[in-house]
């Protein structure tokens, strides 16, 4: 009786596969280190403002130099190698004409990124890098895990129609994409002419929280986790505990997707509003994700091991 | 305030090493399998040595 986690190698894993994974982590990690680095950097940015003597507060403004250089050399590396993936989606996507989700991602760093570059250059300015490795790092972390959940149900349906559930998500993202872009464009003009200051701030807000990695993970994890459940009780499952499976992981798979819709929706209102910094947007956009996966793996322990019939523990 | 002139550059450093470090142990296989090295304990041949 093997004991299977989301990040157990799936059974007859290929080369492909195996470095796949291998790269997936080296990104999702060296983003890890990388953010890590640049939001110490980042403190004394958000101590100005809160100073009294102007000898201080000169001096705090060397140390910001200094700071915002270092994270520049940090945060570079991150965009360039550890985003490359989203480069490559974004690149791919506006080539067929699409719009998918690497493309506000893409938006999203770039809105962030590039005005930073150019506060850092110019010495003027508020610069975004933490909130930048941040939303590199979390999006990773997502698309880490919604990998291992693809890999651990690849080429095996083990008696189970995905189709229909992964159609409606990726219908449900499009839509959902498509209307996050558009409102961000409008709430940043808005923001543009009632008070500039804010308009980037904002807008990069709207287009981190519009990334619907919480959505692509939602049906991958929880397939996987009734692969987790099958693999665990080997052949032993009757007909009743299979159809209680299948229900039980349609619905964990529609609440995961209403879940992070819902709460999507709650957030863009407050982020349009300017009420949510860039930063934290991120930091739901992880815990969107994090309770997807968290969700999906409730299907393992409702399942319960043991003899008892599986029937009961799901139902 | 002159400190952090050479603090930070060796943080950078020290940043970059670990980096290193943490590529080459996932691209040597270290992460592929975690549960991996508790199960080979129990998987070893104790029959006759041939």
């Amino acid at each position: 009786m093997p004991r299977v986690s989301l990040f157990s190698p799936p059974p007859g894993m290929t080369e492909g596969m195996r470095r796949a994974r291998r790269h997936m982590l080296a990104r999702t990690g060296l983003a890890w280190l990388g953010m890590m680095q640049i939001m110490m950097l980042a403190f004394p940015g958000y101590l100005r403002g809160g100073v009294r003597s102007a000898e201080a507060q000169t001096s705090l403004e060397q140390a910001i130099v200094l700071m915002n250089w270092t994270s520049l050399a940090l945060c570079a590396p991150v965009v360039l190698y550890c985003a490359w993936p989203v480069w490559r989606g974004a690149w791919r996507d506006l080539a067929r004409l699409r719009i998918g989700m690497d493309v506000p991602v893409a938006l999203g760093i770039l809105a962030a990124f590039i005005p930073s570059v150019h506060a850092t250059w110019t010495d003027a300015g508020e610069v975004y890098f933490d909130s930048v490795s941040m939303f590199v790092a979390f999006l990773l972390t997502a698309r880490y895990l919604e990998t291992c959940a693809r890999q651990a149900v690849s080429g095996q349906s083990g008696g189970f129609d995905e189709a229909p559930l992964l159609r409606s998500a990726d219908r449900l993202a499009f839509w959902f994409v498509v209307v996050q872009i558009l409102l961000a464009g409008l709430v940043g003009l808005y923001w543009l002419r009632a008070a500039p200051e804010h308009a980037l701030a904002v807008t990069v807000a709207l287009l981190v929280m519009s990334c619907p990695c919480a959505m692509s993970m939602s049906v991958p994890t929880a397939l996987s986790a009734r692969r987790a459940v099958q693999l665990r009780e080997g052949g032993a499952l009757g007909a009743e505990d299979a159809r209680a499976l299948d229900r039980a992981t349609v619905r964990i798979a529609r609440q995961n997707l209403h879940g992070s819709l819902a709460w999507h929706l709650l957030m863009t209102p407050l982020a349009a509003l300017g009420w949510v910094q860039p930063w934290l947007a991120a930091i739901t956009m992880l815990a969107s994700s994090l309770a997807v996966a968290a969700n999906a793996w409730r299907l393992t322990r409702m399942a319960g091991a043991g003899p008892a019939p599986l029937a009961q523990g799901i139902a | 305030m002159d400190a952090l002139f050479l603090l930070l550059p060796i943080s950078l450093l020290f940043v970059v090493g670990i980096g290193a470090a943490f590529w080459w142990a996932i691209f040597s296989g270290q992460f592929d399998d975690t549960q991996d090295a508790a199960r080979a304990i129990l998987r070893d041949d104790d029959g006759p040595q041939s």
